[in-house]
Formats: C-alpha cells, structure tokens, sequence
C-alpha cells in the first residue's frame, strides 16, 4: 500500500494547471495509490480539484513544503500505510511510476527509493537540467549500487523511515530540505535507485531566453540552502557523488 | 590565548579555484553529446559553478540539523598500561579535572546539533559515576552516547543502568588469546575483563561494539578478534594504529598511505574537549597549522561561543585541507564507515 504526498503552494494559474497535470497523471497509474494527499500550503491563489479520490488537506498558514509534507506523512502512517512517496505539483507522472517505486520499496533492500527525473520543456535550459542532473538524484560512489540523495520530487519511504527522518520544518522553501532528509536518513538506512520510475518536471521556461533569470534564481535558491546543508552535515556531505543523467542511470550493479 | 596566528599554508589560492572549476566541467562536458551543445552548455555549467562560489546569502545556521560528535576525554588516567597508547602516561592531577557540571552544561548547549556524545580516555570508567551523569543527561536530551573503555571496570549495575539510557558500549579488544591479551594491555587483566565482555553481550545485545587497533604487532590476532566477534554477531570496527607519543608499536600503512586514502577525513564534525576543558576540533591538532592552541575552555568559556570565534571557523576552514595520516582514526571517519 502506497501513499502519495504533493506539498502545493499555488501562486499562479501555471502553478495550478500544473498541479491539474499532475492529478490527471496520478489518475492513470497503473497501480492506483491507497490514498493521495494534496496538502495545500496556505495557497494565495484559489483553486478547486476536480478529482476523485484526493485528500485535500489545506493548511491554515504557511510553513513550507517540509511542514506540508510531514503532515502529509502523519496521515499516511495513520492510516497504516507502508510506503508513502513524494512529488510536486510541476510534476508529471509516468503511469507506471507508482508500480515501479512501490516494488523496489517492497523488495526490501532499501528502505527508500528515487527514480529518474527528466525535464519537461523543450528549451536549452530544460536540456542543460537534464546533462546536468539537475533533479536527478546523485550516485554514491564510488559503487554507485544507492544515492546519496534524491530530490523531493521523485522520491519515496517506508513509513517507519519517514515517522523516524522527518523533514526539517525550518527549510522554509523547497531547497536544501530533501538533501537534509537523506543525508539523516543515511546515517541508518539505504536510498536505492529505480530508474524504471520515470518521471518529468516543468521547469517553467517558456522559451531559454526568457526562461534565463528563471533559471539563475533557481540556483541562487539552491546555494542559499547549501551553506546551512554545509555547517550541518560535515560528515555526509564529504561522501563523494555523481549526479544522475541518463548516460549513468542504469548501473549493472544495481 | 594567543589569537594572533598565520595560516598562508591553508588558504585557498587561485590555483584552487581553477582546479576546482576544470574539476567540475571536464566531467560535465564530457557528457554533452552533441558537440553544437557543448559551448553553450559549458558556459550554463560555468554561470552554476559561479553562482554555487561566490554568491553571497545568509547561513542560515540554526540547531537542529545534527551532524556533530562531541567527544569528551573523560580522563587521562588509565587502569592498563597499553604500549600502543601514551595517554596514560600523562593522569592529570584532580585540580586540572573539569568539573562534571561544566561539562552537562557544555551538552546541553550543543544538544540540538549533535548526532552523538562520545567518552573516550583514558579510561572513562575510572569516573563511572560521571559517565553515568552523562548517559543520563544525554538520554534526557536525547542525544546517542558512546564510551570507549577498556571493560575491566564493567560490572552488572553499571551494565544494567547504562542499558536503561540505551546508549552503546565499545570495547577496546586487540587480542582474545591470553597472553596476546596481557602483553597487549601491560596487565594481567584477560581472565577480568573476557567474562565482563560476555555479560556486556548478554545486557546490552547489540549496543555492545569491539573496536581493535591494527598495527603490525597486533595484525595477526584482530583477525581473529573479528572472527570471535562474528561468531558472537558483536559489531566489530577496526581502527589504524597511530602514533600518539608512544613508539612500541608500528602502523601497518605508511603515513603517505594513510594520506593517500580516498576516504573523506570527517573531522570537521567534531568538537573535542580534553579532560581539563580545552576545546579543539580534532585531537590531533597539534599536527595543523594554526590549530596548536586549544580554541578555548568550557571551564570558564560558553560552548557556542567558542566555536562562533574567528579563530574557530578558520581552524575548522584550515581542516578542509590539512589531510594527515590521523583521517583514518575512526573519529575522523565517516560515520558510514563504523562498525561493520
């Protein structure tokens, strides 16, 4: 049994059409979710969701998508479900994505999984996060047989994994919060790698120019979250890694 | 305390950042197919590089995020004579003895950062009813605690009671064979010390390690000690022998081995306080530019206040690069690297 978490802060009509996207991809699983919790962050923007079968829990102030999803998981535990995973609102699911992540998670090697994430757009900009890895997950090395952590955004646990590593609620953006959650959760268990769990995310771009300070803004959020990832984790963050990108995604010791 | 320091052997040149830069797009481009790609995608990776080195944000450094050892030197005083081991040949007198307060005091300021408390020696167990204060506290601040000791002063209540915080015991075991054993420790304690390990195993299950140190004098017997200990599902750590001041003993690696190790030295996680309460961040210190002198002392000085000083940024700055042989200690390794 599976759960699914989508931490939604909706500023604008692109965020909800994405957000529609994703809902519409969750639906075509083929292998539904036990449940699928939709916890809007205190969204500015109103909006409604069409679709059956969605816990729509709206939290009354802002706390960020760390907050969110640990409110999330806390209903999924609830409920007695095994595995609970993770993604975004500018995300889209392969339909086969849950199929995938549930059956490396109950093949019990590892007590946490990431797929393969590819980008969305078509621009110049979606194909350097792409090479880049930019969302991907990173291999530890030097085996590259787990990672040393997985974005957010394809990502999932065992319940006993995620009550024990919540995330950090003082993350308050989605940066630097899901490499805190898996560098803790490293100290005990195992992040495996499903490249079979394919997913695509909307970067925003409409075009590389204009998409350009987009584009800088996302790795100025990313360095602003590095620097306390640094003082905090010394010890895991020295393990050397390689990011994910197509040309290393399948690993033959895997 | 000095403050005044010179550090030019640490600080990053721009040869560092030119290798760094080459170090990060070599292997990128190298992934670009499509050889029209490749500039543009370069000079992306070149503006990512950029912004990751110089741009400027706040640290947001709160509590919370536990990625530091706190290692406390109990004691400097031994009941064994270890020729491995000089420490004990340096007991510091009671008056030098930090208090056991300041140290509870020093705990509960860093608790939110710290993944673990570590009592070493000496042997902690000389002072068994502080280690118990610690354990104590360190359960109540839910902080993971682990003592080395050498286990001749283990007995059922002290095994019982520590058990109760649910905190790890570790082992110092180089030998199983007795008179390996006693020549190992400088005393007789082999037929003392065995039966205590055995009631450790059966109170505290698997919070009970083995740790052995390698050297060339003792190589032949840690095997068998991880062969003992596997037989007894006893999780085992190995640890290279190094020269602390005693010469008896030979490492069985070279120091330029040691330093070409790929293992990441982690020791810039740890905040060390000797037992009279100087702070440092690696007890090897003495060993890096600029570090000799202890940063501080929780005697008379608040934690926190210490390690914001300069001065400790940039001994912690000067660790990044020092790579000396001490990185295979088992406090400077990764955690992930323990106890197998």
């Amino acid at each position: 049994m599976s759960a699914l978490i989508i931490p939604a802060y909706i500023r604008s009509d692109w965020d909800r059409r994405c957000l529609l996207r994703l809902l519409d991809s969750v639906e075509k699983q083929s292998l539904p979710f036990e449940r699928v919790y939709l916890v809007d962050d205190a969204s500015p923007v109103s909006y409604e969701v069409p679709h059956k079968n969605v816990d729509w829990i709206k939290l009354a102030s802002n706390g960020g998508p760390a907050r969110a999803r640990n409110e999330g998981v806390a209903r999924a535990v609830a409920m007695g479900i095994d595995d609970v995973l993770f993604t975004d609102h500018d995300c889209i699911l392969h339909q086969d994505w849950n199929k995938n992540m549930s059956t490396l998670l109950g093949k019990g090697a590892f007590e946490a999984v990431g797929g393969m994430t590819y980008p969305w757009g078509k621009t110049l900009l979606d194909k350097y996060h792409e090479v880049n890895g930019t969302l991907a997950g990173k291999w530890l090395l030097p085996d590259r047989k787990e990672l040393w952590y997985m974005p957010s955004l394809n990502f999932g646990m065992k319940s006993f994994a995620a009550e024990e590593f919540p995330f950090d609620e003082r993350f308050p953006t989605a940066a630097g919060e899901d490499v805190d959650v898996c560098l803790r959760l490293r100290s005990k268990y195992r992040i495996g790698f499903c490249p079979e769990a394919v997913l695509w995310h909307d970067f925003g771009y409409q075009s590389s120019v204009t998409g350009f300070l987009r584009f800088l803004r996302l790795f100025k959020k990313y360095k602003s979250s590095s620097a306390t990832l640094y003082e905090g984790h010394t010890v895991l963050m020295w393990d050397a890694s390689e990011s994910i990108y197509p040309g290393n995604m399948h690993e033959p010791h895997l | 305390m000095s403050l005044i320091y010179k550090l030019k052997t640490a600080q990053p040149t721009f040869l560092h950042g030119i290798h760094d830069y080459l170090g990060e797009i070599r292997p990128f481009a190298e992934r670009v197919g499509n050889p029209l790609l490749k500039v543009p995608m370069v000079a992306l990776k070149s503006l990512e590089w950029a912004i990751y080195r110089w741009h400027k944000t706040p640290i947001r450094r709160f509590y919370g995020v536990k990625g530091n050892e706190l290692i406390y030197m109990i004691t400097n005083a031994c009941n064994d004579r270890c020729p491995k081991c000089a420490i004990w040949e340096r007991p510091e007198s009671r008056a030098e003895r930090l208090s056991i307060e300041r140290f509870l005091v020093c705990l509960r300021r860093l608790h939110q950062n710290l993944y673990q408390v570590t009592l070493t020696g000496g042997e902690p167990l000389l002072f068994k009813k502080d280690v118990l204060a610690i354990a104590e506290e360190a359960h109540r601040l839910d902080v993971p605690m682990v003592t080395i000791t050498n286990g001749r002063f283990i007995d059922q209540e002290f095994l019982k009671t520590y058990k109760s915080f649910g905190h790890i015991l570790v082992i110092s075991v180089d030998s199983v064979q007795r008179d390996k054993w006693n020549e190992f420790r400088g005393r007789k304690s082999f037929d003392i010390v065995m039966p205590k390990i055995l009631l450790a195993r059966e109170i505290l299950g698997d919070r009970l390690r083995i740790q052995s140190v390698l050297s060339v004098e003792s190589a032949a017997e840690v095997e068998k000690v991880i062969e003992w200990c596997r037989e007894r599902r006893i999780q085992h750590n190995t640890q290279m022998y190094q020269d602390f001041g005693t010469t008896f003993w030979r490492s069985t690696a070279t120091s330029q081995q040691m330093i070409e190790d790929p293992t990441p030295c982690a020791a810039r996680k740890n905040i060390c306080v000797y037992p009279n309460g100087d702070v440092v961040k690696c007890f090897d210190h003495r060993r890096i530019p600029g570090a000799k002198t202890p940063l501080g002392n929780i005697a008379d000085q608040d934690i926190i206040e210490i390690l914001s000083s300069k001065r400790s940024v940039e001994v912690s700055r000067a660790m990044k690069t020092c790579n000396l042989p001490c990185k295979s200690m088992s406090c400077n390794k990764p955690q992930v690297e323990l106890f197998k």
